[in-house]
Order: C-alpha cells, then sequence, then structure tokens
C-alpha cells in the first residue's frame, strides 16, 4: 500500500511526530511550529500559489490557453501575449472536517480527529500565510459549525477546532450539500474525514463541490488499527457511531477485512482521481509535517499540470 | 502380556476429557469490548459462529486432554496382565510353601547351601499367578515371606539365610505350612519340605493334616550314608572343697555315632578362652568314652568353659560350653531343746554336714529361744522338736518375712506358741500312732514341689521304704500346701508363704524315733532339698540347650542361669541390659516392669551387660546345641510324607480359582504401580500446559492492551 507510506522526498527536514503535537495545548501554536518549521525546513516554498498578481508576459506559443491572452496588449502591439500571474492572495480555503463519531477512534495517544484538527490547523495557517481567506465547515451528518472564510478568521477556525469534538453519527452526502449551497464563491476545498461510506457515496457526495468549480482535495484519515488490523484476542468490537456489537475473532477475520479495507482505499483513491479530487490517505501514526509536505507537492504538481 | 485395569469402571471418566472442550464452548466471551470506529467492513465479512467456538490452540487442548485422560487411567489400576492361559490349564494357580531345614545339622557338607539352591529352582518355576512362602525350621518355624508372587523378595530371603543352632523339628513347619494352605484363596497347594531328613525330628503324632487340594513334596538334601560324628554329649562338673577352697574336677562324655574304624580323637578344655588342657581318646564306632581332665581351682564368678573335640562332620556339637562361679554355702540354724541326754539332731546335723561341696554351714542352738544375733547370716531354721516361746516365734516372723525359711519338725517336745500360730500352715492337733503293721508309710508326694523333685525320676530315691510310727495330727489352713501325705492321708508336709520366706511343717520326728527316714538312704538328699528350699537356694544350670529362653527380670531364672544372688538381685531390678550374641550380634534389654526374655538361639556364650560398660567378669550364659541333632539317622521321605494325612485333590468350583486370579491380578498392579508414573506424568503435562497457556495469554493479553489504550 504506497499510498499509506509518505514519500519522505525531502532529505534532512525533520518531521514531527503526531504525539508530539498532541502535547501542544494551543492549535495556533501548534500550526505555527509545524507550518513555520516546514517552511523553514524547506528553504524556499517551491510552490508560487494561486495569487492573482500580475508577474510576467511572454509571446503565445500554440497550445496555450487562448483564455490566457492579454487581448488589451494585443490591441496596443498587435502581437499575441500570455499574461501570467504571480500570485492569488484571495482565493477562498476552506476545511470541511468531519466531526461523525468514528473520528474519535485512536489506537495510540493521537484519535483520528486530533489528527484531522492539527491537519486543519496548519491547512488554515499555512492557507493564513499565503494570504488566502480561510473558513472551516465541521460537519457530521448535518453541518455543526461553519466559519465563512476570511482572512481575518484564523483565530475563529483555530478555535472553532479546539472545542471540536466527535459524537454523532456521520454522513457526507447531507452536510456536503448544505455545505455547497454555503460556499458559493469557488474555492479550495480540503475535505478531512475518515469516509466510511461506498466510494460511490462518497463521489456523489462530494460531486456537487467538483461541480461548483471548487478545488477539492482529500485527505483521508485512517487509524494504523484500522488498516492494519493487529487485534488477536476474540472480543466484542462496538461500531463507535451505531453502537452495534458483534464478537469478532480478529485472527481469522484478519485477512478478509484488510482486502475490503484496501479494495476501499483504492475504489476511493480511482474516484476520487478519476474526477479530478486530489486525495491522500493518512496514516495518523505518521508525521503531519510530512503529511502536509506531500500535500503541498501534490499541489504543485497539479499547479504545474494546469 | 497385556495392558489391563484393576478397576476398569474408573475409565468411565475419560468422558472427562471434553470438559475443557465443553469449557471451551460454553463458557461466556470474557466482555472484552473493542471500540472500532465502524463495522462497516467487519459486517460484510460472512460471519460463522462456529469460527468463535473454533478451538485455537490445539496443542494446548491436546495437553489437557491427555492429562485428564492419565489422571482416569491412574485411578482405574492399570497393569501389564503377565498371566497367561496356561497357568490356568494346568489346574489353577498353586500355594506354595517352602519349608527349609535349618538346624545345624545343615551345616554337614553345607547342606544348606544345596537347600538354598533347591529352594531358589522352585521359587524360578512359579507360574505367574503361583504364590509361594518361605518357612524355615528347626525346633521351631519361622515364616520368612508369606503367601508373595515377588520372587525378588523370596530370592533376597533365602540369600541370608544360613544353619542356626536349632534341633529339627518337622512339626511346627508341618503346621505353618497347613495354617497357611488352609488360608490361601489358591485352590491347589504344594509343601515342599526341604530337609535332610533327620528322624529324631519326627515323632509321629504331629497331627498335621494338610488341605485337601495340597500335596506334600520331600526333597532330601544331603548324602544318604550316615556321616561319622563325633560329639561333646555332656560335661559334669563335681565339686571340692580343697583347703577351703573350690576345685572343680570336668570330665566329658564323648560319643562317636557311625564310623567304622576306631579313631582317635584329641579333647580339650579351654578356661576364660584359653586352652589349659588337652586329651586323647580312642573311639570305637557307635560307642562313648569319658574323658576326665585335671582338677582346676574355681576362684573368679563366671568362669566360662569349654570342652572341644577336633573338627569332624557336624561342627556344632563338638564342643560343649558351661559356666561355672565359685558357690556359696548356705547357712543352717538347728533349733532344738535344751533338755534330755539324746541328741534330736544328731541325724539332720549329720545329713547337712555331709557334702563334699561344703554347701551348708551348720549351727546348732540348744535353747527354746532364739537370740536376734542367732538369725545373723542364717538363711533356713530348722526348730527340730522344740517348743519356742512367744518371743522367738516372733523373731522368726520377721526372720520369714525378709526371705527366710522355717521348717518346724513336731517331735516328742515339739509345739508352736499359740502367740503365734497363724505362721504355720495349719492347727497342730494331737500325736497319732500307727501300730497297726508296720506303720505307716508316705503315700502321697508332690514330685513337682522343688523338694521332690530330685526324686521324681526312677531310682532317683524311694521313700517308701521308710517307716512311720507316729506323727502329729494337722490340719491345715486355706492358705497351706500340702507337699507329702502319709499313706492315710494324713499330713507329713505342708507349706505356706510368709511375707518373702516360707514356712514348713513336718509332723513326725527328723530323727529315727517316731520313724526310721533318717535311716533310709532318701534321708540325705531329702534334708539337702529341705535346706537349699527353705534358703532359697536355685541349682545353678552350667549351660542352656539352644532354643530355651531366660526371663532376665526373675531372680529365681537368673540364679538358675548361674548368676549369683547379689548380681541377680541387682539384675532384676531394672538396669537396661544389653546381651550380646555368640555371633556377635546385639539383644537389648530394655528396662521394664514385663519380663525381658531372653532368646536362646546360638550356642556359646552369651554376654549380659549395661550398655555402655565393660566389666571384667561380666554375666555369661553358656548355650550348647541339642544333641538330638547329633543323631545324623534318617527317616525315609516317603515314609514322613505317608504319615501325614494324604490329602486329596478337590476341585471346588471356579469362584475360588476367579477370586485367586482377582487377587494375583491386585498383586501384579501392586507391584508394577503404573498408577504412579501416570499421575507424575499428568502433573507434569498440567505443568507444561500451564506454563505453554501462560505464554499465549501473556501475548493475547499484550494485544488487548494496546486496544485498550
Amino acid at each position: 500500500m504506497a499510498h499509506t507510506r509518505p514519500r519522505h522526498s525531502a532529505a534532512g527536514t525533520q518531521f514531527l511526530d503526531p504525539a508530539v503535537l498532541g502535547r501542544i495545548g494551543n492549535l495556533e501554536l501548534l500550526a505555527r511550529t509545524v507550518v513555520d518549521g516546514f517552511l523553514t525546513g524547506l528553504h524556499r516554498s517551491p510552490y508560487l500559489g494561486f495569487s492573482m498578481d500580475f508577474a510576467e508576459h511572454r509571446p503565445y506559443m500554440p497550445g496555450d490557453d487562448i483564455r490566457r491572452i492579454d487581448w488589451k496588449l494585443y490591441a496596443r502591439t498587435d502581437r499575441h501575449y500570455i499574461k501570467l500571474f504571480e500570485a492569488d492572495t484571495n482565493a477562498n480555503f476552506s476545511v470541511l472536517l468531519d466531526l461523525s463519531s468514528s473520528m474519535s477512534y485512536g489506537s495510540h495517544s493521537l484519535t483520528k480527529l486530533d489528527y484531522a484538527r492539527y491537519l486543519a490547523a496548519c491547512l488554515a495557517y499555512f492557507s493564513n500565510k499565503q494570504r488566502d481567506r480561510v473558513g472551516l465547515v465541521t460537519f457530521d451528518h448535518e453541518v455543526v459549525d461553519y466559519v465563512p472564510p476570511s482572512m481575518k478568521h484564523l483565530d475563529t477556525i483555530l478555535h472553532t477546532l479546539d472545542r471540536a469534538t466527535a459524537g454523532r453519527p456521520g454522513s457526507l452526502a447531507e452536510p456536503i450539500l448544505r455545505i455547497t449551497e454555503m460556499l458559493s464563491r469557488k474555492g479550495i476545498l480540503v475535505v478531512i474525514s475518515d469516509f466510511y461510506e461506498e466510494p460511490d457515496a462518497v463521489l456523489k457526495a462530494l460531486g456537487p463541490l467538483r461541480a461548483r468549480g471548487h478545488d477539492v482535495i482529500v485527505f483521508h484519515v485512517m487509524d494504523p488499527y484500522e488498516l492494519e488490523f493487529p487485534f488477536e484476542e476474540a472480543s466484542g468490537f462496538e461500531d463507535l457511531e451505531t453502537g452495534e456489537q458483534i464478537p469478532v475473532i480478529p485472527g481469522k477475520l484478519r485477512s478478509d477485512y484488510l482486502t475490503m479495507v484496501n479494495a476501499h482505499l483504492e475504489a476511493l483513491e480511482k474516484r476520487f482521481t478519476d474526477n479530478q479530487i486530489d486525495y491522500r490517505l493518512l496514516n495518523t501514526s505518521k508525521p503531519l509535517d510530512a503529511a502536509l509536505f506531500e500535500y503541498l507537492l501534490s499541489r504543485e504538481r497539479m499547479s504545474k499540470a494546469r | 502380556m497385556s495392558l489391563a485395569f484393576l478397576v476398569p469402571l474408573f475409565l468411565l471418566g475419560v468422558a472427562g476429557v471434553v470438559i475443557p472442550i465443553v469449557v471451551h464452548l460454553t463458557r461466556r466471551q470474557r466482555r472484552n469490548v473493542v471500540h472500532f470506529p465502524s463495522l462497516m467492513f467487519l459486517e460484510k465479512i460472512p460471519y460463522q459462529e462456529q469460527r468463535r467456538r473454533r478451538i485455537q490452540h490445539w496443542f494446548l487442548l491436546s495437553l489437557r486432554a491427555l492429562a485428564l485422560a492419565l489422571v482416569v487411567a491412574a485411578f482405574a489400576r492399570p497393569f501389564f496382565d503377565q498371566s497367561s492361559g496356561a497357568a490356568l490349564g494346568s489346574g489353577g494357580p498353586r500355594e506354595i510353601v517352602v519349608l527349609l531345614d535349618r538346624s545345624y545339622s545343615m551345616e554337614i557338607d553345607d547342606q544348606i547351601e544345596q537347600a538354598r539352591d533347591a529352594a531358589e529352582g522352585i521359587f524360578a518355576d512359579l507360574g505367574p499367578l503361583d504364590r509361594a512362602s518361605l518357612v524355615t525350621f528347626s525346633r521351631g518355624a519361622e515364616v520368612v515371606v508369606r503367601s508373595t508372587s515377588d520372587r525378588s523378595r523370596l530370592r533376597g530371603a533365602l540369600d541370608t539365610l544360613t544353619a542356626g543352632s536349632g534341633a529339627t523339628r518337622y512339626g511346627p513347619a508341618l503346621k505353618v505350612a497347613q495354617t497357611i494352605l488352609e488360608e490361601s484363596t489358591l485352590a491347589l497347594g504344594e509343601v515342599y519340605l526341604l530337609s535332610d531328613f533327620q528322624r529324631n525330628g519326627w515323632t509321629g503324632d504331629e497331627g498335621v493334616s494338610l488341605p485337601p487340594g495340597s500335596s506334600l513334596l520331600p526333597i532330601e538334601i544331603g548324602t544318604e550314608r550316615e556321616p561319622d560324628n563325633l560329639m561333646v554329649a555332656d560335661v559334669s562338673l563335681p565339686r571340692q572343697i580343697v583347703a577351703g577352697r573350690e576345685r572343680i574336677t570336668p570330665t566329658a562324655r564323648v560319643v562317636r555315632r557311625g564310623g567304622e574304624a576306631p579313631t582317635t580323637v584329641s579333647v580339650s578344655l579351654d578356661l576364660d578362652g584359653q586352652e589349659i588342657q588337652t586329651r586323647e581318646v580312642t573311639l570305637a564306632p557307635n560307642s562313648a568314652q569319658p574323658v576326665q581332665f585335671q582338677p582346676f581351682t574355681l576362684s573368679q564368678p563366671h568362669t566360662t568353659g569349654t570342652v572341644r573335640l577336633d573338627d569332624n562332620a557336624l561342627g556344632a556339637d563338638n564342643a560343649h560350653h558351661f559356666v561355672v562361679s565359685p558357690g556359696s554355702s548356705l547357712s543352717v540354724l538347728i533349733v532344738n531343746g535344751a533338755g534330755g541326754s539324746s541328741d534330736p539332731s544328731l541325724y539332720l546335723r549329720g545329713a547337712l554336714e555331709i557334702s563334699d561341696d561344703g554347701r551348708f554351714e551348720v549351727r546348732t542352738r540348744r535353747s527354746s529361744t532364739i537370740r536376734p544375733v542367732d538369725l545373723d547370716g542364717a538363711a533356713a531354721v530348722f526348730i527340730n522338736d522344740v517348743q519356742l516361746d512367744g518371743g522367738s516365734a516372733e523373731r522368726l516372723r520377721s526372720f520369714v518375712e525378709e526371705g527366710g525359711g522355717v521348717l518346724v519338725a513336731l517331735g516328742q517336745d515339739g509345739g508352736w506358741p499359740a502367740s503365734a500360730a497363724d505362721m504355720l500352715p495349719g492347727t497342730i492337733g494331737s500325736i497319732q500312732d500307727r501300730l497297726q503293721g508296720r506303720g505307716g508309710t508316705l503315700g502321697y508326694l508332690d514330685y513337682e514341689h522343688p523338694i521332690f523333685e530330685v526324686f521324681s525320676g526312677p531310682r532317683s530315691g524311694d521313700f517308701t521304704g521308710a517307716r512311720f510310727y507316729r506323727a502329729r495330727d494337722f490340719t491345715p489352713s486355706d492358705s497351706a500346701a500340702v507337699i507329702a501325705r502319709f499313706d492315710d492321708g494324713s499330713v507329713a508336709l505342708a507349706e505356706v508363704r510368709l511375707g518373702r520366706g516360707r514356712v514348713l511343717l513336718w509332723t513326725t520326728s527328723l530323727d529315727s524315733f517316731w520313724n526310721d527316714l533318717a535311716l533310709q538312704p532318701v534321708y540325705l538328699p531329702f534334708v539337702h532339698r529341705l535346706a537349699e528350699h527353705l534358703g532359697g537356694r536355685t541349682e545353678a544350670l552350667p549351660w542352656f540347650v539352644a532354643g530355651q529362653v531366660v526371663d532376665l527380670a526373675d531372680p529365681d531364672a537368673l540364679e538358675t542361669a548361674g548368676l549369683v544372688s547379689s548380681e541377680a538381685a541387682g539384675l532384676a531390678e531394672g538396669l537396661d541390659q544389653i546381651a550380646l550374641s555368640p555371633t556377635g550380634g546385639n539383644v537389648p534389654l530394655p528396662a521394664g516392669d514385663g519380663p525381658r526374655y531372653l532368646p536362646l538361639e546360638e550356642h556359646g556364650f552369651y554376654t549380659v551387660r549395661q550398655p555402655g560398660t565393660d566389666p571384667d567378669r561380666p554375666f555369661v550364659i553358656a548355650v550348647n546345641v541339642d544333641l538330638e541333632e547329633s543323631n545324623l539317622g534318617r527317616v525315609e521321605p516317603d515314609e514322613l510324607v505317608l504319615q501325614i494325612e494324604a490329602p486329596t485333590v478337590v476341585d471346588d468350583g471356579s469362584p475360588r480359582l476367579t477370586q485367586a486370579v482377582e487377587l494375583q491380578r491386585e498383586d501384579q498392579e501392586r507391584r508394577q504401580s503404573l498408577w504412579r508414573w501416570l499421575l507424575v506424568a499428568a502433573l507434569a503435562l498440567f505443568i507444561l500446559e500451564t506454563v505453554i497457556s501462560n505464554w499465549v495469554s501473556r501475548r493475547t493479553t499484550g494485544a488487548a492492551g494496546a486496544v485498550a489504550g
């Protein structure tokens, strides 16, 4: 499962153990620690960003998007020039955080929700530092909290993340539909969830977001125990969302379980990729900044592709 | 050989093997709940109830089941049945009794070895269901091993067997065999008699009757011919007082049985372990010769002596042991009347003073009163035809109560003060004359009484020649014992015990006025016996015969054994003693209120002393073999078998046989004791299972702990 292993391509980068981050109570401090350290380690941002500021003109080359031809300059010079922008500091960046009960699971000191909150905080901090408007939507089977995207809402977001708890059953379709209505302006949407729904249902739920023209980035947060199922003793397994309990002999079910989980992950990745949704599987035992790093790399690749 | 179970019902317990499985399948699942984000995938997996109940650790389950099975098997008492059809087909299991003669005649030509070999052969041929007993016998019989099929025990008992010092007696051994066979549950009995079959051992009236189904199988040990045997049959030890010292002139009687030509043999005398004299004597076949040695002075108590012959066929009877101690004279006081010209004690005193060994020290007092000083050192007092005063009678009462002896002889002047009438064995009456015919005679004598015991044998003293013309009428009291009566039934001699002593009353005189007993040859030994009995003297035996028992708590017995009186009293008082047997064995004789029996089983000298002491002259008892055994004449074994009631083999049905087989199975199981090993193995398995399951549990708990975290 290559996607479960972060590719530590940045040699020499010191990644932070999620367990260490868990001991930092202040989310802003945590986000700053992660992001600043990450940027310092990176020396220079490899990513130019989505800024709309004009950078330069270059002659039109066959194959270039004709929508980017600066017609005003053409009027003056009678030549085709392509208009390049340096960065867009006013993009909307929203984090859609799943607070369903299943997110409260954690086999070690960090639950999936903790990990997701840290990730959300880091992304918000990072985006805010890039002068994006950052927003937050938390949801389970309905929208729990909504912080509209704004340059000034970072503190609110961090505060909201800080008191976010998982305790109710969750579903994607209903709250995402509601969020789609709320986020009228196109932007970058980061969905953080464990996606305990059928891949098709997940894609159907996220489809409206994509249809509205949002750039959707999906972070699939999974605990290592969910990925490896290392249980030995026969026990009663209780569903955190439904409370349902079934007796399980892990040794006998492990192979079947792993097969199904892997199939599920592969299906999700395939569906998202096919629909130009950036998909990342995050193992909560892996360093958070490594995840962030991978995310940025992928965004860079996406940007270049565009 | 097959595996069998003594209590197969316990095998039902094997059903208990399913207990671990049932426990596994039915026990409630531990409330170990794992909270999991979603059961989305788990619920999709086809769930089978059997999975939860599937046994994961087959090895552990196998260990538990095997351990339980071993416990059950142990309770069922398994054993390898070594019985075979052949044993049953030959008439059933046998109860075999081997009677092995270990009398001292068996030492001839190593006959005891031959007997042991024969017994081993019998035990080697035991069938798997047969049981055997080993009984050794000489004068008595001893069950060495009783009714077992354990051959090693039987062989072990044979290994330590040696010839003893006793004579052969078949009766006790056959009686023991009869008892064993009667108590046996086996149908067939066989008694093997391993002996040299000496004729002396069989009297013919032993009354042995073996039970039905049993047979007597004699096995003759040794050669048919009668060996040439020499023995010391007897040693006489007459004593003389020479210059105030005791001298003993030993005379041995050497007997030769068998033989074909005259032979000369050397006879030696050992005293205190040192050879003193040696004599040569020539004996014709089946003859006897006396051998007199030079007298020796006896000065030390418990002087041991042995008359010894050269080695010949039978060694045990070549030596004759004895123990002698210097004798002490018995002080006798004769009191008779002061008046009259004749001496009423003439015969009495004369008889007491006549002895070679000076055994009596006689004093005479002519007075009707006895002073305390007169009784000093006296052991016996003869009140001969005198009327004592009351004070003297009371002094005599004290004297008797302290162990002295008094004889009151009633003559013409004799009498007894009325104040002390209770001292006498009865009431003295008037004078009775027997003038008709030739007077009266003694019609009844108690030959079991010590006084007359020596006269019990033929030609050992004739009292019938004595005539009694006058005697006192006498009515014995209830506590008195009449020892002699006249032919008309009147009392002649009566005795009563008083304190530690005794009082005798002779109803006629001890002189020749009222009777002529004093003129009879029997008078002297009679008076001697009277004095010795009154003085409490017991004749010391220079030796005992193997098989006799001495009670070392009984002073009389000790005196008989030759212990001097003062030592006898001390020994009998009760200090711990130890007896060393001739072969060096220890026989502890702890102090106690009861008797202290010392069985004299070996020939030679037994030394008795206190533990941890080493006295110069310890108390020694000499023991000689029973010379009956020296007569090596044989009885025909078949003749002996015929004299025992011939039993007929009766098959009394299968239940007894079945019972016997059951007993045999039980015996086999007991000897094999497989159940012990099974329990040990089960315990080991339980421990192994515990260790493994703990290890498995720890491993599983580790994973569960991670879940909880």
